[in-house]
């Protein structure tokens, strides 16, 4: 993962996406939070948004591994499916925890 | 707080990864953004600022973004701002009701925000032509009647514009004037241009040009489009024979970014911090005589220290010499590469010594603007 290129790709000098790119990681690490809270409570609305809000940020910045994930989610959780958000957390954070390691 | 003519953005979206993200690609393009992370803020916000232009998000906690516009359109103060929504790709019937409530356009999540920016250029430019067309015409001869009170901007006006020049006009009605323009924080325009003929026509002239100027050059035209639209003014007003040739420069100092338009005109001196200072040698058309015009266009990256000069041909073409400024310039390099260790405000003077020491035998009048990065 480049995130200079990533960056460049958005138009952005290295330091104005760095800034971005923390202020993405407070949202992920919030959004993954929610979507534990709804499985443990089964709210299949709540682990909804809380996939979608993942993905928007993270394909917007171009994190596709975790956007496509949160894709998968979210449509799951349309269809009232949550199982797989157990095993998808722990990836979430390996992802997020790579990103981080970056900047 | 920018110029009186920074254009503004109100961002609205929960999400605050994509206000910033959107914060910091405009804010880089000259506009100046206000932001709203819920429906009531944007709401308030957009009644208290009239932002230009309002991108929205449809999808938000509470309040919905359609339940905003719905508001912001029965409001006579919030009518007219142009609202482009910010929506999911598969939400089709969103998209429908987004247009159906007012929206200009939509843009799908998630987005590229140099994207955005070409939309929020694009509307922003639609909204001015369609909404503020009375407006504008009040303006404009206002701007006219302002120009002709303040002739000669000089750079203690405008020192972030960092530029320095050497005017000198031989004749009452001189053909020669350049003017400095703040298009937006950060980002100036320079205009050095010579009126064909020197009679009285002329300096009327110069004010409506200025008054053009100061009207098209602004943060949501490029440079060549500003060029064109005074074009196609000049076009219809100017009389038969008579023409402007200019040089035209919009320096953007966040993005480092040098637009310089060539209309006829004597090419532009180049001479950077490090590296070779060149001749920016360029064809195009000159202004007022064509419809259908040409310009000569270059953008290049520039860094701090790096100079820029832009003259009028009186002080390197000479009848009695018998030199033209094609070969004019390779003179002109030398002595601006001459004046490299010079201080901005004393470069253009010196250039001049340096190429005529004789003042008494200048033939023509003289502009000569320097202009550091």
């Amino acid at each position: 993962m480049d995130l200079k290129a990533l960056g460049e790709n958005l138009g952005l000098e290295e330091d104005e996406f760095i800034e971005i790119v923390e202020i993405f990681l407070d949202t992920a690490y919030a959004d993954v939070q929610k979507l534990e809270d709804a499985y443990v409570s089964k709210d299949v609305q709540a682990a909804s948004e809380a996939a979608h809000s993942l993905k928007g940020s993270a394909g917007n910045l171009g994190f596709m591994d975790i956007a496509n994930l949160a894709a998968k989610l979210e449509t799951e959780a349309r269809k009232k499916i949550i199982s797989s958000i157990q095993e998808a957390i722990p990836l979430f954070n390996t992802l997020l925890g790579l990103i981080k390691d970056k900047i | 707080m920018g110029p009186e003519s920074t254009l503004s953005i109100l961002v609205v979206d929960d999400n605050p990864l994509n206000v910033k993200l959107l914060e910091t690609t405009l804010v880089k393009e000259g506009y100046s953004i206000h932001k709203a992370y819920n429906g009531p803020d944007a709401r308030k916000i957009a009644a208290d600022k009239k932002p230009d232009l309002i991108l929205l998000d449809i999808q938000m906690p509470g309040e919905s973004g359609f339940d905003v516009i719905k508001t912001l359109k029965n409001m006579a103060i919030t009518a007219s701002i142009p609202v482009i929504f910010l929506t999911g790709v598969s939400e089709i019937d969103a998209k429908l009701e987004g247009f159906e409530l007012g929206a200009v356009d939509y843009i799908t999540k998630p987005f590229h925000p140099l994207e955005v920016s070409a939309r929020a250029r694009l509307h922003l430019k639609l909204s001015i032509a369609t909404n503020s067309l009375i407006r504008s015409q009040a303006e404009k001869l206002q701007q006219i009647s302002d120009a002709q009170s303040a002739m000669l901007t000089t750079p203690d006006k405008y020192p972030d514009a960092k530029f320095g020049v050497h005017y000198l006009s031989l004749h009452e009605a001189g053909g020669d004037f350049y003017e400095v323009l703040p298009i937006s924080d950060g980002i100036y325009g320079y205009f050095v241009a010579d009126f064909s003929g020197h009679d009285l026509s002329t300096s009327y002239l110069t004010s409506s040009v200025k008054g053009l100027l100061k009207q098209n050059c602004s943060p949501i035209y490029q440079p060549l489009e500003s060029i064109k639209m005074i074009n196609d003014v000049l076009v219809e007003i100017l009389p038969s024979g008579k023409y402007l040739t200019a040089s035209y420069a919009r320096l953007n100092r966040k993005t480092k970014q040098m637009k310089i338009i060539c209309a006829g005109h004597p090419p532009v001196c180049y001479v950077p911090v490090v590296g070779e200072p060149r001749i920016l040698e360029m064809d195009g058309d000159v202004i007022g005589i064509f419809k259908n015009v040409l310009f000569g266009q270059q953008t290049l990256t520039v860094n701090p220290g790096d100079r820029f000069y832009m003259y009028t041909d009186g002080l390197i073409e000479s009848s009695d010499k018998k030199i033209v400024w094609s070969e004019g310039a390779g003179l002109m390099l030398a002595a601006c590469t001459a004046a490299k260790g010079i201080p901005l405000a004393d470069a253009p003077l010196h250039i001049t010594r340096l190429l005529q020491p004789d003042s008494a035998a200048l033939e023509d009048d003289i502009v000569i603007m320097a202009i550091e990065i």
